[in-house]
């Protein structure tokens, strides 16, 4: 049965590898899987969950507006048989893994990663908040190690992944006694396409000797963040970096 | 330079400066010798700020300034440059937003005041420093006025936290990119005496004793002689190896760096 045996789970972000492998563990762990998105370049990974017996649907939706996100999560609901109860957010416009000297940044994309992660982020929440309140619900970001570490040219990105985390940790206190946690998971930066190798960033090498791979060492912690066995956690951020930055 | 004047010959622009901790942290840069551009949205605070540190004996000027909007933060940076010479210390502190909301009721405009003035003020104050901290080299400096709320999230004004959390990603991420010329660019975190924490202890009269309470050293602090002499540390020589950095000064209350 798995540990979200009957749980309906949304993920955004899943057609990037790292947002793929939490949706294929997510699926493994008995959840039935919505992927929200593009539903076209998410055909794939449908299949794929499809080909290991696990229930799941592609939803096309925008993931910056709220509605269209309420809508999506209705259909998942509907198409996965349960009300939507976890809900992983990894999606990122793709103009923000591109690295450019801060110099060369300009308003429009400084307005496409810092307002467009961020509209997302918080679309995603309020639509969180409408299918999970008083559900027992599970919220989890992906944020990237460097929006704790920062790194040169990418500004405008690490910014937008600190404001991720701490948009979490507001939800998290002020939805606490709404029965949703919102938690934050965050991988080394190698798992995202922006350049960056953890020791670019950190003295230290990875304790357990690399950044890991997203479906079978972050799956789990994505999996366990989203389970009943998570209840007491919310507003945390979990570093799953191989043993990187040990924050906090 | 002297031991009582450590930022004289150096030109700063502080956003936000016509009242609270903007208005005493250009208090604090211009009375260790610094000149000192008050940029105020509006002139009924910001010219009797600068008024007042004339009067000091210092030198300041106001300078009508909307952080939010791109052309008058490139104008006051120009007319800084052109009147003084240089800018050696960006100061951001400029804020609004702050009043008390639920997350899932939060609409365009109550993000964007918060955005606009803290993240996008963040961008601009950087962007159009940047040129001329680059000419100041090892004296250059960037400082971003943020919050405890940035670190620990806020239950009652839960946007407030994002927004805050950024200046700190974007100070990490230019001092790793403007480290090589020799810049600086630190975040302070403040509790003080302004016109935005009266008017929260007035909405909500426990708070003041909570805040007191939680505090190790049993006050709010104040302006110019707790949070100015924070940010004017950060400007002078001595903070030269401190970058990146966020230092939180509220007389202990949030603990969790």
């Amino acid at each position: 049965m798995g540990a979200l045996g009957g749980r309906v789970a949304v993920i955004t972000g899943a057609d990037q590898p790292l947002g793929r492998g939490l949706a294929l563990a997510l699926g493994d762990a008995g959840a039935g899987v919505a992927l929200v998105g593009d539903a076209g370049a998410l055909a794939p990974l449908t299949a794929e969950l499809e080909s290991r017996n696990r229930r799941a649907v592609a939803v096309e939706a925008r993931v910056g507006e709220r509605e269209a996100l309420e809508r999506a999560f209705a259909t998942a609901a509907d198409e996965l048989g349960g009300p939507v109860r976890i809900v992983v957010h990894a999606a990122v416009p793709a103009v923000a893994f591109e690295r450019v000297a801060f110099e060369d940044v300009d308003d429009a994309r400084w307005d496409a990663v810092w307002e467009g992660t961020m509209t997302a982020a918080l679309a995603v929440l309020q639509a969180s908040f409408t299918h999970l309140r008083g559900s027992g619900g599970r919220v989890v970001f992906v944020t990237p190690t460097v929006s704790m570490s920062g790194a040169p040219g990418l500004v405008a990105y690490a910014a937008a992944m600190e404001g991720q985390r701490l948009l979490a940790k507001s939800a998290a206190r002020q939805w606490g006694p709404d029965g949703i946690t919102v938690n934050c998971l965050a991988p080394a930066p190698e798992h995202v396409p922006i350049g960056v190798a953890s020791s670019e960033v950190s003295l230290a090498p990875p304790a357990l000797g690399g950044p890991g791979d997203a479906e079978t060492d972050l799956g789990p912690v994505v999996v366990f963040l989203a389970s009943d066995d998570a209840h007491f956690l919310t507003g945390e951020t979990l570093c799953a970096d191989g043993g990187v930055w040990m924050a906090p | 330079m002297t031991a009582d004047a450590p930022l004289a010959g150096r030109t700063a622009i502080v956003t936000g400066a016509g009242q609270g901790v903007g208005r005493g942290i250009a208090a604090a840069l211009a009375r260790r010798g610094a000149r000192v551009v008050l940029a105020a949205r509006r002139a009924e605070t910001g010219e009797p700020a600068a008024q007042e540190i004339r009067d000091r004996g210092g030198d300041a000027r106001c300078i009508v300034t909307d952080i939010t909007r791109r052309e008058d933060v490139e104008r006051c940076v120009a007319s800084t440059v052109e009147h003084y010479g240089g800018l050696e210390i960006m100061v951001h502190n400029a804020f609004q937003g702050g009043r008390l909301h639920r997350l899932e009721d939060v609409d365009a405009a109550l993000w964007a005041t918060n955005s606009r003035t803290a993240v996008w003020g963040s961008y601009y104050s950087a962007r159009f420093a940047a040129p001329h901290l680059r000419r100041a080299g090892t004296r250059g400096r960037l400082l971003l006025i943020t919050s405890p709320a940035g670190v620990e999230g806020s239950v009652n004004i839960p946007v407030y936290a994002p927004v805050k959390a950024a200046q700190r990603a974007i100070a990490k991420s230019l001092a790793r990119e403007w480290g090589p010329h020799g810049i600086t660019v630190n975040c302070v975190a403040p509790v003080a005496e302004t016109p935005a924490l009266a008017g929260a202890f007035a909405a909500n009269p426990v708070l003041k004793e909570r805040v007191e309470a939680r505090t190790a050293l049993g006050r709010v602090g104040d302006a110019e002689r707790d949070v100015g002499a924070v940010a004017a540390f950060l400007a002078s020589d001595d903070a030269s190896y401190v970058t990146g950095q966020t230092i939180v000064c509220d007389g202990g209350s949030f603990l969790g760096l």
